[in-house]
C-alpha cells in the first residue's frame, strides 16, 4: 500500500516556534536569531549591543554552544539576564529548546530577545525558533563567496551583517562582491558593515534593532 | 543526524496513522534550500534504522529544485548558480517560489 504525503519533516519544531511567535507578537518582544560560523563575532557584537542599551531595558540573551557556558558568562556582565543553551552535540537551536529554556523568565513585558545560535553555516537554516527576524554574520577574513557556498542560509536572512571591518586593509577580502553574492542569493536581504573593535557601524545596527520594536 | 532522527518519527507517526504495518519505502522531498545535504541525510538514516522497526525500509530521497517566480512575467524559473533575476525576461524583481522542501512525500507499508 502506497500512501501519498505531504508531511513537513520539521513540523514539531515549526509547531512550537509558531506558539513563540505568537507569544512573541503578544507581548510585543523582538527576538532575533543570530546565525554565523564559529568565530564571526556573534559573542562580540551582542556584548557591543548588550553594552549600548540603558540596563533598566528589558532585554534578555539565550546563547547556544556545544558545550561550555562560556559565551552566557561572557555575556551576563551587562546587567541583562543571559542564558546558556548547551546542546551538548546538536550543531542547532531547535524551538523546543528555546522554549524550555525561557521557563521561570518573566517574558511578559520582554522588549528584545537574542538567539545566539551555535556556530554553523548549514544546520541552524533548517529549524525555525519563532524569531520575527534572522541575521546572518560573515566576517571579512571568510571567502566573500560564503552566500554562494551556502546559499540556504543567506536566502532565509534578513539581514546580512559583514563583521570585522576593521581588518579590511590586512585580508583580500573584496566587500562589493560579497553584498552582490548576497543580493544574488536573496534579492531582499538588508546588509550592515560593522566593527566591534573600532564601533564603526555600531550605530546603524542599533538602529536597525531599534526600528523593529 | 537530528534531521534523520526527526524523519523517522515523522515515519513513525504517519504508520501509525495508517494503520501500524510494516514501512517497506519512504519518499523523502529535500529542497536545495533545505540545508541538507541528501547523501549525509541518506548515509544518517541508514545508521539510526538499522536492528529497529524501521530496520529494512528503503529511503527514496527526491531534490527539489530553487525555484522563484518573475513578478514581471509571471514566469516560475529554476535558479542555477544562484542566478535568482528571471531566466525568461530577465527582470531582478523576483520572489522565492520553491526550494525549501523537507517533507516525508510517501509511505509504502506492507498489508497486515
Amino acid at each position: 500500500m502506497r500512501v501519498p504525503l505531504q508531511r513537513k519533516v520539521l513540523n514539531e519544531n515549526d509547531r512550537i516556534a509558531a506558539g513563540l511567535r505568537e507569544r512573541w507578537q503578544r507581548s510585543g518582544t523582538f527576538c532575533l536569531n543570530l546565525i554565523s560560523s564559529p568565530g564571526s563575532g556573534k559573542t562580540a557584537l551582542l556584548e557591543r549591543t548588550l553594552a549600548a542599551f540603558d540596563p533598566a531595558r528589558r532585554i534578555a540573551v539565550l546563547t547556544g554552544d556545544i558545550q561550555t557556558d562560556n559565551d552566557a558568562r561572557r555575556l551576563s556582565r551587562y546587567g541583562f539576564p543571559v542564558r546558556q543553551i548547551t546542546t551538548g552535540g546538536a550543531c542547532h537551536l531547535d524551538a523546543h529548546m528555546v522554549e524550555s529554556h525561557l521557563e521561570g523568565w518573566d517574558t511578559d513585558a520582554l522588549e528584545i530577545l537574542f538567539l545566539e545560535n551555535v556556530g554553523n553555516l548549514v544546520c541552524p537554516t533548517s529549524y525555525d525558533l519563532g524569531e520575527a527576524a534572522r541575521a546572518v554574520l560573515l566576517s571579512v577574513t571568510e571567502g566573500e563567496d560564503k552566500p554562494l557556498k551556502y546559499p540556504a542560509t543567506f536566502h532565509h536572512a534578513d539581514l546580512l551583517v559583514l563583521s570585522k571591518i576593521d581588518l579590511l586593509p590586512y585580508v583580500p577580502f573584496a566587500i562589493e562582491l560579497a553584498r552582490e553574492n548576497a543580493r544574488r542569493v536573496q534579492p531582499e536581504i538588508e546588509i550592515l558593515e560593522l566593527s566591534c573593535t573600532s564601533g564603526a557601524g555600531l550605530e546603524a545596527w542599533l538602529q536597525w534593532i531599534e526600528k523593529r520594536l | 543526524m537530528s534531521i534523520a532522527e526527526s524523519v523517522l518519527d515523522a515515519v513513525r507517526a504517519e504508520r501509525a496513522l495508517h494503520g501500524g504495518a510494516r514501512v517497506t519505502r519512504a519518499g523523502l522531498r529535500i529542497g536545495e534550500l533545505s540545508g541538507v545535504e541528501t547523501e549525509s541525510l541518506r548515509f544518517c538514516l541508514e545508521v539510526l534504522v538499522t536492528d529497529t522497526d524501521l530496520a529494512g525500509a528503503g529511503f527514496e530521497i527526491e531534490a527539489a529544485p530553487w525555484t522563484r517566480r518573475c513578478r514581471a512575467c509571471g514566469v516560475e524559473f529554476r535558479v542555477i548558480e544562484a542566478r535568482t533575476q528571471c531566466s525568461s525576461c530577465a527582470s531582478g524583481d523576483t520572489e522565492a517560489a520553491g526550494g525549501d522542501q523537507l517533507e516525508l512525500s510517501f509511505l509504502e507499508l506492507e498489508d497486515l
